[in-house]
């Protein structure tokens, strides 16, 4: 993978609540271009992190560095510079696919051509009519995929982006995101599914109990490891 | 750290010409939200039913004042439109403000926390003030659709032969849609602090509650609790009701919604660290607090009404105008003492907006005044002038201001013939009312709903 340049580096960056330190010291580097992968076990503090990187939620220590500048802990400059689809969230449950896909193409100004062209490589346009409270866990995951996809920002950070996809779905996801990469724009995935992760991502940073385990691409990893050969879970269990 | 390539909206493209702004986009989301709101729609059902109900009920009673069933009529004198007609029909919209409307104004600020949108309208391209202040404008918008049924009662009313005095009219809907705003502060900072819109309307309910409690503290104390409710929705509410402008009032009901906006705002943007959200909300009441006292100060006010309630002739004006002196009034008459509302409504709040400067002071220290002792001065009024003092103890206009022009040295006015207020009668009952607030009401809602909710049928373009 070509290496323009670091597009963002997160430093040291912790969160506690209350005695619990969801993070600690979490300190990486996401490239412009790359297909990162955040991969570790449920409970590991993945979407804390990518609450914390996107000021979404503010975090205890710690900062990020974007474009030179170093930013202001609560993040609320970052979204100049990325935008985050968190996991889990059901906005706009009474409103219909297509004009959740016009709103946001509106507001962040996109193209009606961009967002036609969204809503298809998703396979959106049956939806178009039908409200995203009535949508199945998968539809209404791609509809947040076509919402990540429509804004502007050089980085993208989704949360889950394959979970409640089929096999099939997952696939076509991929694609749909290798190809946005590959126009430019940075990604930045949390996975729990390693051997998604190891399918999509050009370099993956391992988070385990709040703390990060490694950084690297799949070699680097493995090398890190100590391990001649195996696959990102011989890596993750070997590195955590 | 290598300057990575310039970062910002790489991909963002060009906006076509007349694209909408960031704030229009939000605008029209928060209406489609409101569309979608089935608590609107309640709201707009029951208004018809709450407005129809209060102005056919006060048209039967202006038309019997007015001798329609043939006994005696009322003097056409006393026949007023204002407090006969505008007055109880629009008084639905304080009940709507007070237990419907905060309802709707929680459900679009505590559904972007239940959702998780929050974090989405966090990372829009525009400030955050920009989608609360999308959110005001919509629910602003959505509390003048609802009074669609006032306009219409009065259009009803207008078309039957009464009378509407233009002035009044809008006084009393200014005082509504102040309200309204008031509601909405409340609703959004209600909203943003609760953790769910269940306790947010807890919250709601529990401040009108309160200034429900501080009306009813003050009715019988009095004093410095009394000067803040004063301000309270529905005392508020009651200076417009009389056809009175105040611009302490009007300041005061502004910056409080206001102060619930900044607050919501405040406390919504969740990527700020806490103590800084504390603070900025904190901030936010304490500037409020200080502007409140500040147009607190302020004496301007104007009379509306038609007529003149809330003023003395024009001749004891403009002799009254004439004493630059300040004027000391003590009251000995307790709070729950009738005589001191016909003082204070009849003649103190006239002195007040017509001289330079009266202060009244309270010299009752019991509640009712039925066990206070002679020796007390209960029931005296002492008006102080330029060093002289006198007492009356009637709360009646002219024995009043004959005591003050004593105290200045002025002569009373000569009475000059003025036209009396006329009155306007009006012996007729509303036949169209039933049927257009009962009928055509909820079946006008009821296909506004459906047209609002249809699916499209195709793509949007």
């Amino acid at each position: 993978m070509p290496i323009a340049g670091d597009l963002l580096r997160v430093m040291d960056l912790s969160k506690r609540y209350g005695q619990f330190w969801a993070l600690q010291g979490a300190t990486f580097t996401v490239r412009a271009g790359e297909i990162l992968g955040l991969i570790g076990p449920n409970g590991s503090g993945k979407t804390t992190l990518f609450r914390c990187v996107a000021g979404v939620t503010p975090a205890t220590s710690g900062s990020v560095v974007a474009g030179g500048d170093i930013d202001t802990i609560d993040g609320s400059r970052r979204k100049h510079r990325l935008y985050f689809v968190p996991e889990g969230v059901q906005p706009w449950p009474r409103q219909c696919v297509g004009w959740v896909l016009r709103f946001v193409a509106g507001l962040h100004g996109a193209s009606s051509q961009r967002r036609d062209d969204v809503a298809a490589s998703l396979a959106l346009e049956p939806l178009f009519g039908a409200r995203l409270g009535e949508l199945s866990k998968g539809e209404h995951r791609r509809v947040m995929l076509a919402v990540g996809l429509l804004t502007p920002q050089p980085l993208l950070m989704l949360d889950e982006p394959f979970d409640g996809l089929d096999l099939r779905q997952t696939r076509d996801a991929m694609r749909v995101l290798r190809d946005h990469a590959t126009d430019g724009r940075t990604l930045f995935l949390s996975i729990h599914q390693l051997t998604d992760a190891a399918r999509i991502c050009d370099r993956l940073v391992l988070l385990s109990g709040g703390r990060i385990a490694g950084e690297g691409t799949l070699e680097e990893l493995r090398a890190k490891a100590n391990l001649a050969q195996g696959g990102v879970e011989e890596v993750f269990l070997a590195l955590t | 750290m290598p300057s990575p390539e310039p970062v910002g909206r790489v991909r963002a493209e060009a906006s076509p010409a007349g694209a909408r702004s960031p704030f229009q986009w939000l605008l029209a989301k928060e209406v489609r939200e409101l569309i979608a709101s089935k608590s609107y729609w309640l709201l707009l059902l029951v208004i018809g039913a709450l407005v129809g109900h209060a102005f056919i009920t006060s048209v039967n009673l202006y038309a019997e004042a007015s001798g329609i069933g043939g006994g005696p009529s009322a003097l056409s004198q006393g026949l007023s439109p204002l407090e006969g007609i505008v007055v109880p029909t629009l008084g639905a919209y304080d009940l709507a403000a007070t237990l419907l409307f905060p309802f709707v104004v929680i459900r679009l600020f505590a559904i972007e926390k239940q959702t998780g949108e929050l974090a989405l309208t966090l990372q829009a391209p525009a400030r955050f003030s920009t989608s609360v202040m999308a959110k005001t404008v919509a629910l602003s918008a959505a509390w003048l659709v609802a009074g669609i049924a006032g306009v219409a009662a009065l259009a009803l009313w207008r078309g039957m032969g009464g009378h509407l005095d233009a002035g009044e009219v809008a006084t009393v809907a200014i005082g509504h849609l102040l309200r309204g705003l008031l509601t909405i502060g409340i609703g959004a900072a209600a909203g943003a602090l609760a953790a769910s819109a269940a306790s947010a309307a807890i919250i709601a309910l529990t401040i009108t509650l309160g200034t429900w409690a501080l009306d009813y503290v003050a009715a019988a104390r009095g004093g410095a609790i009394a000067s803040v409710a004063e301000y309270t929705p529905s005392a508020a509410l009651r200076v417009f009701e009389h056809g009175e402008v105040r611009i302490a009032t009007v300041l005061i009901l502004g910056i409080l919604g206001v102060v619930g906006l900044a607050v919501a705002a405040e406390w919504l943007q969740e990527g700020r660290p806490p103590r800084r959200r504390v603070g900025g909300a904190i901030g936010a009441v304490v500037i409020g607090a200080v502007c409140c006292v500040a147009a607190g100060q302020l004496r301007a006010t104007w009379d509306a009404s038609e007529d003149r309630r809330n003023s003395f002739l024009v001749a004891d004006e403009a002799a009254l105008r004439q004493i630059r002196q300040p004027l000391h009034v003590t009251v000995y008459l307790a709070a729950e003492d009738p005589r001191l509302a016909d003082l204070e409504r009849g003649v103190l709040a006239k002195l007040e907006r017509t001289m330079p400067e009266v202060e009244v002071t309270y010299g009752a220290t019991s509640r009712s005044g039925l066990f206070e002792r002679a020796n007390d001065h209960y029931g005296e009024v002492w008006y102080e002038l330029g060093g002289k003092r006198e007492m009356s103890r009637s709360t009646t206009e002219p024995i009043v201001l004959e005591t003050i022009y004593g105290l200045a040295g002025l002569q009373p006015p000569t009475p000059v013939a003025v036209q009396p207020y006329p009155g306007y009668p009006l012996a007729k009952r509303s036949a169209a009312a039933p049927w257009f607030f009962f009928l055509a009401w909820p079946l006008a809602v009821a296909a506004a709903w459906w047209w609002g909710n249809a699916r499209p049928s195709r793509a949007p373009r």
